[in-house]
């Protein structure tokens, strides 16, 4: 199963929607899960269970706890414009994905998509790459910092996000993570379609 | 995002939710997970409301009900739902609904009262003041009136759970429809209004004693509060000044017993009717042995949970929660929030009715202890070092919670991370505090002397002694910081009981003024049903006092002496559900090493645990 993540309105459920039916839909804030079976576009014999999850800080960790086994591959939806403003809860977020055990273990598939390409303000692969880089190298030292929590387990999990001594780089992890810019709008509106090519080739190469 | 707010943090217990202007009222239906809302201007109160969203809720199920078994989360994506046509028209029947009734019921329940009138329901009104929770249609349509002065209409919006599809599209242009009808409405209601309007007065005191009549109908002893049974009608009250639909429903809560809610939900019932003769008696018998056969029946097949299957557990649940040091008023929110959640819920085989609601209980605790910002101190003052200046902490709490202690705790954890902490000692009314703080600085430098950090003094004590203002001191001490380069200033205040206004006002005054960083309250975990109370008034405070449009509010707690309590966590799920903010640090103990995050799993393992 392939999860979609990311935090709230970073654009997980248009995306979802879009992917699915191709049609554009108003979306709420989701506030469960949503699944449903995906046929690639240039391959249509092979299927991938797509599952939505919902972003709100109270329910992200609970659903992830949920689904993080069934986990083949992850897509990380980040909001390119507010990224600026959010790049730290993003990288908390991503932070505690990277670092949570079971994820270790199965090493799925990692792809980063930066939504909301057709807004202008919108902030490259690229840089949103460094920036993350960037948090995520200060995060693993505040979080191994943090005091133990109550029942003796390490806040931040025994496990340290890539090489110790070293900067931290998205090639130090032991899953393949990958960048794409997306718009699950679409620069033509609401009727036009989403620039979701990237998105799909991906998703064709983890199915 | 309006849904983000009740649903998810467990506030889910009444069904409607005020959010700017407007009120939002939702309906929950788990066996398809759909949730239906409708907005409207918090100044109107319209009565057929919960009649709308009902009959809403059935005809889209009923209509779609195909699909959603089908199909699941395609058959919402792609379905096209067109129901813009049945939604106008129920909202028109609803309206007319309203409209009509008002005139003529005034006339019946003249009638009917009289008749029903006994010598103990005599007695009792002589000293009742009216109360305001009306069911009066009519009321509300003069109310309507009178409020029409306000030019944007009321919307309202149905919308689903996941992917809102169709149903939102069609919001749009439902709005604009409602608007015309809300003007013709208005226009026609014109004339009316003055006339309706002056009886109003007069109504309401008759309606105060309609609600007794129906009590006196059930010759129920515990029904004879009429504080609680007047909240018939749920939300829609009346004189917006008086009433307040969440207040009221909280009372509601608070009866014990299964049989007052069945009450309330038959009461609920023959109301919807638009029972316009006699006030029938609402029948109450409905489910007192239906009870026990939907235990038996619970263990075995797939069935839908009702309410009073999921009562006798709900009740166990929350005693349980309670006898954990749970505040009372939290635990009975926290089970009605759940009870709304699992209603109609379909559960699988062999799944009990204690294991289902046992199992959402715990995910709710869970959900409610997930921070709902980033809880991570070093990285805020990593940020704060990069602008070269101080990281500001406060420290806030009632007398003897451990506000010292944990400072000195927190100020050696910042030194173990290479931060130098400046300590503000703005606590200038007990006696020793100074000395306190100044010997806790002496250790900490001893324990880390400046040769093992590059010469620099890590812990430095600011202090004025005893009698200043504090608000002066602290404002010293932050440019003092600044000044010399500290990293981190920690400062203490003095505690003061939630009561005490001057010193309140004093706390208040120190915070807006100062504009910390971090404003930590300090809370001890024995404290009970206090803890409600000390933080509901200490945020109030603060924001009382506040010049600023966006007050300075309390943005997290300490949670102290944790080491005391065995597994009677309850005091973190009452801090954590009145505020929403995190718990950031747990002391643990009185030497430097105890300090703790919190582990939501752990505490509520600890909580659930028999």
């Amino acid at each position: 199963a392939v999860l979609l993540l990311g935090l709230c309105d970073a654009g997980k459920t248009l995306l979802f929607a879009r992917l699915l039916s191709g049609r554009y839909r108003d979306t709420q804030t989701s506030i469960t899960d949503s699944s449903a079976v995906y046929r690639l576009s240039q391959d249509k014999s092979t299927n991938v269970t797509l599952i939505d999850l919902p972003g709100h800080e109270s329910l992200r960790l609970q659903f992830l706890e949920r689904f993080k086994a069934a986990a083949r591959a992850i897509v990380f939806v980040v909001d390119s414009v507010a990224f600026q403003r959010e790049v730290k809860d993003v990288a908390e977020f991503l932070y505690q994905v990277l670092v949570d055990s079971t994820v270790l273990r199965n090493a799925p598939a990692l792809l980063i998509a930066c939504n909301k390409q057709d807004v202008t303000m919108a902030k490259s692969a690229k840089l949103i790459q460094q920036q993350l880089e960037k948090e995520l190298n200060t995060l693993r030292v505040t979080r191994s910092a943090a005091p133990t929590s109550l029942d003796g387990s390490a806040t931040g999990g025994p496990a340290q996000l890539g090489k110790k001594g070293k900067d931290f780089d998205f090639s130090q992890l032991p899953m393949k993570v990958e960048f794409v810019e997306c718009s699950a709008r679409g620069s033509k509106g609401e009727e036009g379609e989403a620039d979701l090519e990237g998105l799909e080739k991906w998703l064709a190469k983890v199915a | 995002a309006v849904l983000t707010a009740p649903l998810p943090q467990e506030r889910g217990g009444n069904n409607s939710f005020t959010h700017e202007a407007l009120t939002l009222k939702y309906k929950l239906d788990n066996q398809f997970e759909l949730v239906f809302v409708v907005g409207f201007q918090k100044i109107l109160t319209l009565t057929y409301v919960d009649k709308l969203i009902d009959d809403v809720h059935k005809e889209f199920r009923d209509k779609y009900r195909n699909e959603f078994q089908q199909k699941g989360a395609l058959g919402l994506l792609n379905g096209t739902f067109d129901f813009k046509d049945d939604f106008m028209r129920l909202l028109r029947d609803a309206e007319e609904s309203s409209k009509v009734r008002a005139p003529t019921v005034m006339k019946t329940f003249e009638q009917s009262l009289k008749s029903q009138k006994t010598v103990k329901c005599m007695i009792e009104t002589r000293g009742e003041k009216p109360k305001e929770k009306v069911k009066n249609k009519k009321n509300k349509g003069s109310k309507k009136d009178g409020a029409e002065a306000v030019a944007a209409p009321s919307k309202a919006s149905a919308g689903d759970k996941q992917l809102s599809a169709a149903g939102d599209k069609e919001e749009l242009t439902k709005d604009e429809i409602l608007q015309k009808n809300r003007e013709e409405f208005f226009r026609r209601h014109m004339k009316a209004g003055e006339c309706v309007a002056s009886p109003k007065p007069d109504t309401q005191k008759e309606k105060g004693k309609k609600p007794r009549v129906w009590d006196l109908g059930n010759s129920n002893a515990k029904v004879l509060d009429y504080s609680n049974t007047a909240t018939n009608g749920s939300a829609e009250a009346c004189p917006v000044e008086e009433f307040d639909p969440d207040m009221a429903l909280g009372d509601k809560n608070r009866e014990p017993g299964r049989l007052y809610d069945l009450e309330y939900e038959s009461d609920d019932e023959a109301e919807e009717e638009k029972v316009v003769q006699n006030p029938s008696k609402p029948s109450v018998k409905k489910g007192g042995l239906g009870g026990m056969f939907g235990m038996l029946k619970g263990l075995v097949g797939s069935k839908n949970l009702t309410r009073e299957d999921m009562d006798p557990v709900l009740e166990k649940m929350k005693d349980h929660l309670i006898a954990k040091n749970v505040a009372a008023e939290i635990a009975v929110q926290l089970c009605e929030s759940v009870a709304k959640k699992l209603e109609g819920k379909v559960m699988g085989t062999f799944t009990t009715v204690t294991s289902t609601v046992k199992q959402a209980l715990q995910e709710a605790l869970v959900q409610i202890l997930q921070p709902q910002r980033r809880v991570d101190v070093l990285r805020d003052v990593m940020d704060a070092q990069r602008h070269r200046r101080p990281y500001v902490v406060t420290f806030c709490g009632v007398n003897g919670v451990g506000k010292s202690t944990n400072l000195a705790k927190i100020s050696f954890w910042l030194i173990e991370n290479g931060f130098s902490v400046l300590i503000a000692a703005c606590d200038t009314f007990r006696a020793g505090a100074v000395e306190q703080l100044r010997t806790h600085t002496r250790r900490l430098n001893a324990l880390h002397p400046p040769e093992s950090h590059g010469g620099r003094t890590m812990v430095q004590l600011y202090e004025k002694g005893y009698g200043k203002d504090a608000a002066g001191i602290a404002m010293e001490a932050i440019s003092y910081a600044r000044n010399q380069g500290f990293d981190v200033v920690l400062v203490d205040t003095a505690g003061r009981m939630q009561d005490n206004a001057p010193l309140m006002t004093a706390l208040a005054k120190l915070i807006a003024v100062n504009a910390p960083d971090l404003v930590l309250f300090v809370g001890e975990a024995l404290v009970g049903n206090e803890a409600v109370d000390q933080l509901v008034k200490f945020n109030k405070a603060l924001a009382d006092h506040s010049m600023a449009q966006t007050p300075r509010l309390i943005d997290g707690i300490v949670l102290t002496k944790f080491d005391t309590i065995d597994d009677k966590v309850g005091a973190a799920i009452s801090m954590t559900y009145i505020t929403s903010k995190p718990i950031v640090f747990v002391g643990t103990g009185q030497t430097y090493c105890d300090l703790r995050s919190l582990n939501a799993k752990a505490v509520v393992a600890a909580l659930m645990k028999a």
